[in-house]
């Protein structure tokens, strides 16, 4: 049973199913929308299982491995595999995915093509953190990009394509930077080439043409997470984007910048991470507090939220920053929680939108009395994204706060300048989510307005909210839930990657 | 005996069931849990029922045996640091807790009735229900983390149950500017929770403790350091009990219902702070100056809350600047080191202030059916007036909040108050004739709440005639005037609330009754209720609340009235000799008294320096009493007192009434304006972030995005001007081949040949 390929039937199983539908007889969207939703179910279940019984939690080490040889004299193989650190991701993907499949049901142009790319990209997401191999992993990387394109292209707002080309223009330039990174790593050293991930870990590289190497990956990983100043594609995609899109995007594809950081700058660069990890840390503290305080200047809803994903983004960068076991915890933390927070803000912003029918907060006003249950959802979510105790962005957000404290490599005066700094941003954070919510719902503006699309959430629209409410409340009051995945793993990676060097 | 200690987790969790199964009720099965209202207040007063047994026996064991009982469970285990979560249960706990619980007991029946006609009812109790759960686990915490978790949490309930009326803009607004001064306050907790990790490494508290004191002894801290981590983990406190410079939010957090003022703004959550301080005092005052600094901010808000309560118009304004300013004696007394006394003005304020809150909702209750819904009228006192004909129980209830609350000598206040003002003396000379003198002003402005409430004639009918009469008097013509349009009333506001008409709640979203027309479930649309709607040609009278209310109140009556014993020293001196203390004295004695340590405690209670001081304090505050009876007593009431005032109006010339007027309009603008600190924040505070977060919006827009948008049309341009020299002629790329080919042979020609 050890050598059944779980991985690669995970992998590829939605993408292959996905080119089915264009098979499957014209009988209306309803057809579509199932099978999608079945595919996403059996996918999410299978991932369950494989992970349940094949996996150790306890073992750092990489399992599920997957090894099958593709281009021999590039060594590039299909190689897959997981560990303590990309479990948690896949496991995220999976929900998120099917949860956002649940939430474009009401998308009925082209639904074929729309559901296709979904599961394009599902297969694309669950490959990137899946992969062993630096090429497999580019390739995985930019096979995500082209559905994102396209969803973005053909279902967005009124400035779509203006997005959409800002959006692909800017990942595919900084995938050059990945792409010249990979072959430098591939092509340095020995006579021939690796790709493998394990094999290229062990490997050290002259300091100057490690930094280099870093610097080409940061800028790849540094869009896509994103990190200031190479954030502007984000608001404007994610105010653009259907709201599925968006869960996705906020939900899975910022989280692949933030693991490819963790996976192959810290990983694979460890020294050249050391040396720039103060860096991180400013960067960190400073988009915290930029892109919170650019929040509430916002009046666009779907803007103003994408503006709060990226403050969130900076603790992230921060607990990494802090090379220590805590800090990277409660970035792998953070990951999870914001996945979940994310991806929940903009459904409820979108399932509000489609309501009011207006962008601008303050033209809205007054959707409480009409819409209770959105109302709810919004304002628990809205309390979760400003970090409320009970709630996995506290917890994630308060370890990382410990990692800073904990960390030696910094000195007291900076490690108290940071925080302080950091914790600025706490208080910059309700006062963009809770105004939002007051323009939004309090008062009485709308009331007037006689609207037929005030209804208020449907079971489907509920079920999506309240599912993605449960794990974020289970993982607010007992966070062990994540870091059993990675404590092990973030142990190992840090005692063999880091520790020796400080000795 | 042990095991009452080992169950006693359950404490935090037993009221925990009833808000998760009323949220998901009202989710899930809105009609389903709509129509059983009823049935959802039983199970949470009976759980809260029980909570409070569960206190008293733990308070009676605590009195019998102090003890103090800790038990932790693990959180996450991570291998650096691990956070834990546990109860703590000592002595400070427990009479928290049974303050907590049976003032939420008694408001919990109170807003049964209060709130019965709202249309958020069961939201209210799930809210309420959420909110006495976090408490109860702010008060049993056993680390700093978990203090900080149900901090937030409490905020979080009071965010919610301000804002509950959520089509107010008022209320959306102050519920708003609760939870970002409260946020503010907690960014200082959180920072100095971890410095203090940082220092010692420790968050439980008595580990904290041990190490900190070891560390100082040592003389291995920094004492800047150490100083600025405990005024930032005071910060909290300072923000939570609404002390000066943040205690903007607290006259604002009025907009929630009444029953939310009397339970969270008044005795539970925002002693809150002064719990902390009390539990983190074995820190304080090791570090030097941090006790002073709590002694001024308790100084400065005492003496801003009393002048900002002296002019206010609306009665819960009123009473909430009274709760600031009593909340800085507490602060006061715990920066002066007297713990004990702290904790018994907490207790004693927080019992008659329940009563004084829940006294003015039974009056808005009644005020509500004449002058409308809007809270700018049903709370006003310029409207009140004469009810004491009207509302006779509420009227003594409320007297004999007013009169506690004044310090005056059998009931709660008058007892632990004294002891403050007697500690103060000895503290500093400065402070005690600010904390007397805030005495006789607190004296003053509880008994012009009284006098304008219940004394003379309902002004609502007596306006004009009032307004006439009393020309020269200040009280009520100072901003009476204002009050002219009241009868326009904000319409537009009404029929939205009740548009989402239930069955039940088919009237207004608000909480009474219409007094005339009696079947209220028979009247459907708002269309019927508006015309009846503040209308003068009506002489209604406002009645009395009903019997729970009533009940409710006289309950916390006896507690004002009885629970100085608690504090009273020669109250057990019969009993047992030689163990002359009272309760609280006896729960608190582990602590530490930083004033009593040169002098021979209590083992002698000074009868002679008792009541002199008592004496002293006493007169002060009657004469506040008398000078607000003075000016606030109807002119056509009584005519003894007109009499009276009339030829003391007389005797004192003509100069001195108009110097007299100016202090009067000083004062009254002042209050009116709430020191213009409100003002203050709202210029420079928010006015600096909006600019400021637009400047960064224009920043991102222009500059970050303008590279990129920059970048992409310079391409654009760079490939259109290409476009235009590739046009594609052959004549054209001739040209351009023979003149290059051309400058090459000029070239060659010029060097070679």
């Amino acid at each position: 049973m050890n050598y059944f390929p779980w991985l690669t039937i995970i992998v590829v199983l939605p993408i292959f199913a996905g080119s089915l539908i264009f098979f499957l007889p014209h009988r209306g969207n309803k057809v579509i929308r199932w099978y999608t939703l079945c595919i996403c179910i059996i996918e999410l279940l299978l991932t369950t299982y494989a992970f349940g019984y094949h996996f150790q939690l306890d073992d750092p080490l990489i399992q599920l491995t997957e090894d099958y040889k593709w281009i021999d004299f590039l060594d590039f193989s299909w190689r897959l595999g997981i560990d303590g650190i990309s479990i948690g991701p896949i496991l995220l993907t999976g929900f998120i995915t099917t949860l956002a499949t649940l939430a474009a049901r009401p998308i009925t142009r082209e639904s074929r093509v729309f559901h296709f790319l979904m599961l394009a990209m599902y297969s694309g997401q669950i490959g990137t953190f899946s992969s062993q191999d630096l090429l497999l992993f580019f390739i995985m990387w930019e096979l995500e990009l082209i559905p994102v394109y396209l969803l973005l292209a053909m279902w967005g707002g009124k400035k779509r394509l203006y997005s959409a080309t800002k959006f692909i223009l800017y990942t595919a330039g900084s995938s050059a930077f990945l792409l010249m990174g990979i072959l430098g790593i591939c092509l340095y050293g020995s006579n021939e080439p690796t790709l493998n991930f394990e094999t290229s870990a062990n490997q050290s590289y002259p300091v100057a043409l490690e930094m280099l190497f870093y610097i080409g990956f940061f800028i790849a990983f540094a869009v896509k997470s994103p990190i200031i100043p190479l954030h502007t594609w984000l608001p404007d995609t994610h105010g653009e984007a259907h709201y599925s899109t968006c869960m996705l995007l906020a939900g899975i594809l910022l989280k692949m910048g933030a693991y490819g950081l963790i996976r192959i700058n810290m990983e694979l660069l460890p020294h050249a991470h050391s040396i720039f990890s103060p860096w991180l840390m400013i960067v960190g503290t400073i988009q915290i507090i930029y892109a919170a305080s650019t929040s509430p200047g916002q009046r666009n809803l779907k803007k103003r939220i994408a503006y709060s994903s990226v403050s969130h983004m900076g603790f992230i960068i921060i607990g990494l920053g802090s090379i220590n076991d805590t800090g990277l915890n409660g970035a792998i933390l953070q990951i999870i929680s914001h996945g979940f927070i994310g991806a929940a803000l903009f459904f409820l912003a979108g399932t509000s939108y489609d309501r009011i029918r207006l962008a601008y907060l303050d033209e809205m006003g007054g959707m409480a009395i009409t819409i209770p249950k959105i109302f709810t959802t919004f304002s628990i979510l809205s309390m979760a994204s400003l970090a409320l105790p009970g709630m996995s962005g506290f917890v994630a957000e308060l370890i990382v706060f410990f990692g800073i404290l904990t960390s030696q490599k910094y000195l007291l005066m900076t490690k108290i300048l940071i925080t302080f700094v950091m914790a600025i941003g706490m208080i910059l954070t309700p006062i963009y989510s809770l105004s939002m919510l007051r323009q939004m719902f309090y008062g009485y503006k709308l009331f007037t307005a006689t609207n037929s699309y005030f209804v208020d959430s449907g079971p489907r629209e509920f079920f999506v909210s309240i599912s993605i409410l449960l794990p974020v409340i289970a993982i607010g009051i007992y966070p062990d839930f994540v870091f059993s995945l990675s404590v092990d793993k973030v142990e190992a990676l840090l005692s063999n990657s880091f520790y020796p060097s400080f000795l | 005996m042990e095991y009452i200690y080992q169950y006693s987790w359950i404490i935090a969790l037993i009221s925990l069931p009833v808000p998760i199964l009323i949220g998901v009720g009202l989710l899930l099965f809105p009609t389903a849990t709509k129509d059983l209202r009823r049935m959802w207040v039983f199970p949470s007063v009976l759980l809260l029922s029980i909570v409070m047994l569960f206190s008293t026996y733990l308070v009676i064991q605590q009195i019998n045996k102090p003890s103090i009982y800790l038990s932790i469970w693990s959180w996450t285990i991570n291998n650096d640091f691990s956070l834990e979560f546990g109860y703590l249960v000592d002595p400070l706990t427990s009479i928290m807790l049974i303050l907590i619980t049976t003032v939420g007991v008694l408001v919990l029946i109170y807003s049964d009735n209060y709130m019965s006609y709202d249309q958020g009812y069961l939201r209210f109790f799930a809210y309420i229900s959420l909110f006495i759960t976090s408490m109860v686990g702010l008060v049993t915490s056993s680390n700093l983390i978990q203090i900080y978790f149900f901090w937030e949490l409490v905020g979080m309930c009071s965010y919610l149950l301000i804002g509950f009326w959520f089509t107010r803009p008022t209320a959306a607004n102050a519920c708003q500017k609760a939870f970002v001064t409260n946020r503010v306050g907690d960014f200082g907790l959180l920072l100095g929770i971890l410095g203090f990790y940082w220092i010692t490494g420790s968050l439980e508290f008595r580990g904290l403790f041990e190490i900190f004191n070891n560390l100082v002894s040592n003389n291995e801290v920094n004492h800047l350091f150490a100083t600025l981590c405990a005024f930032l983990l005071f910060a909290g406190a300072i923000a939570k009990s609404a002390q000066f410079p943040l205690h903007v939010w607290l006259p604002d957090a009025m907009e929630g219902p009444t029953p939310i003022s009397a339970l969270i703004h008044a005795a539970t959550m925002v002693a809150a702070g002064i719990f902390l301080g009390a539990r983190l005092l074995p820190l304080f005052i090791v570090i030097p100056y941090i006790m002073n600094l709590i002694a001024l901010i308790g100084i400065i808000t005492l003496f801003l809350g009393t002048t900002l309560a002296l002019a206010q118009k609306d009665i819960k304004r009123g009473l909430a600047y009274s709760t600031m300013s009593q909340l800085g004696y507490m602060m006061l007394a715990l920066g002066m080191g007297s713990y004990r006394a702290a904790l018994f003005h907490l207790i004693t304020h927080a019992y008659s202030k329940a009563l004084l809150f829940l006294g003015s909702g039974s009056i808005i209750h009644s005020m509500e059916t004449i002058v409308g819904y809007s809270p700018d009228k049903s709370q006003n006192m310029i409207l009140m007036g004469g009810l004491k004909k009207h509302v006779p129980i509420t009227k003594t209830s409320f007297l004999l909040g007013t009169l506690s609350l004044c310090g005056i000598p059998p009931l709660g206040c008058f007892w632990s108050k004294d002891e403050i003002l007697n500690d103060s003396w000895l503290y500093s000379p400065i402070f005690a004739i600010i904390a007397f003198s805030t005495a006789g002003l607190t004296a003053f402005y509880m008994f012009r709440i009284y006098l304008l409430t219940f004394e003379g004639h309902l002004n609502v009918y007596f306006q004009t005639y009032s307004d006439k009469k009393r020309s020269s008097v200040y009280s009520i013509s100072l901003w009476g005037r204002e009050e002219q349009k009241w009868i326009k009333t904000k319409f537009h506001l009404l029929p939205l609330l009740t548009m989402n008409n239930n069955k039940r709640t088919s009237f207004f979203f608000f909480k009474k009754k219409y007094p005339i027309n009696r079947n209220v479930r028979n009247m459907r649309g708002p269309i019927i209720t508006i015309p009846n709607f503040g209308t003068k040609n009506i002489f209604s009278y406002p009645n009395e609340s009903a019997n729970t209310m009533l009940f409710v109140m006289l309950v916390l009556g006896l507690f004002t009235f009885f629970i100085g014993i608690i504090g009273i020293p020669f109250f057990n001196q019969f009993n047992q000799e030689g163990m002359q203390l009272d309760i609280l004295t006896k729960l608190l004695t582990p602590s530490i008294n930083l004033l009593y340590q040169n002098k021979k405690f209590l083992m002698d209670w000074d009868w002679y320096e008792f009541i002199t001081n008592a004496i002293f304090s006493v007169s002060i505050a009657s004469f506040g009493i008398l000078i607000a009876s003075f000016l606030y007593n109807p002119c056509y009431s009584s005519l003894q007192n007109l009499n009276l005032f009339n030829s003391f109006v007389k005797s004192i010339s003509n100069k001195l009434k108009i110097f007299e007027n100016k202090i009067i309009n000083v004062t009254y603008d002042w209050s009116y304006n709430r020191g213009y600190i409100d003002f203050f924040y709202a210029t420079f505070l928010i006015q600096g972030i909006r600019i400021l977060s637009k400047l960064i919006l224009f920043f991102d827009r222009q500059v970050i995005d303008g590279i990129t948008n920059g970048v992409g049309i310079s391409s654009f341009f760079v490939g259109e001007g290409i476009k235009y020299v590739g046009v594609g002629r052959i004549s054209s790329y001739l040209l351009v081949y023979v003149s290059y080919v051309l400058i090459f042979l000029l070239i060659y020609s010029f060097f070679f040949l």
